[in-house]
């Protein structure tokens, strides 16, 4: 399991862990299904633990946020490590998600 | 320093993309390359066999995709070739990072960050192959 998925107090935290490369997002498409449904929300994706992020896995992110605008909802992304961060900007992700640091 | 290279060939599978992940770790970490370079190598390099992967050869045919590493002092050089389908992957537009979410399409992210991470990219078909020859340089 890349994503963690579980309710919390206005919408839907997942703690996103390991590496999402092309087989392991292929895989995780399943899983972002409740976050998906719930775009409505406010979504709060922790990446303090995701280690490497391939185009693929940018796919996901990506999809999330079309739902979440298309629904009304908002995606919050958290403790992005520098190499993803990097990843980010060279895609222009960086402007694309309200992005924090704790 | 007399150049040094490696290879390894894998199927049109992408679960096998785990080996070619520690394929590219291993040889930048034998060539005591920067920590932070190996790993937008191994995306670089992800990208470009995964779009080999997919799109070189009909759905639910085998294939196989060759990827040959060289390092010399300067430079390293990552060779990508496949006796799939010709396709430049070089020829596709850029991605427009300014987009909105909602305009972004979905796709065509992946040679977007190969081109972004290597110093330079080129396609060449010859003798029935698709030849993509990928270079970083380490030390100027």
């Amino acid at each position: 399991m890349i994503f963690n998925i579980k309710e919390q107090n206005e919408g839907m935290l997942a703690t996103v862990s390991g590496r999402l490369d092309t087989p392991a997002s292929v895989k995780a498409q399943q899983e972002i299904e409740p976050l998906l449904q719930n775009a409505d929300k406010v979504i709060t994706l922790d990446c303090g633990d995701l280690e490497y992020i391939s185009s693929s896995g940018l796919r996901l992110f990506l999809t999330i946020r079309k739902e979440a605008s298309a629904k009304g909802g908002k995606v919050i992304i958290k403790n992005i490590n520098d190499e993803i961060k990097k990843v980010f900007m060279m895609t222009g992700f960086f402007n694309l998600f309200e992005i924090v640091t704790e | 320093m007399k150049p040094v290279e490696a290879s390894l060939t894998l199927p049109n599978d992408i679960e096998t993309v785990p080996q070619l992940s520690e394929f590219v770790e291993t040889f930048c970490e034998e060539r005591m390359v920067d920590m932070s370079i190996t790993l937008s190598l191994n995306l670089a390099i992800e990208e470009a066999v995964v779009n080999v992967m997919s799109y070189a050869y009909p759905a639910g045919t085998y294939g196989e995709v060759l990827v040959k590493a060289i390092a010399d002092d300067k430079v390293l050089t990552f060779i990508i070739s496949d006796n799939g389908i010709p396709f430049d992957p070089t020829a596709k537009a850029d991605v427009d990072t300014s987009l909105s979410a909602e305009d972004r399409p979905i796709g065509g992210l992946g040679i977007h960050l190969v081109k972004q991470i290597m110093d330079s990219v080129d396609y060449q078909y010859t003798d029935g192959r698709n030849v993509l020859t990928l270079k970083k340089i380490i030390h100027p």
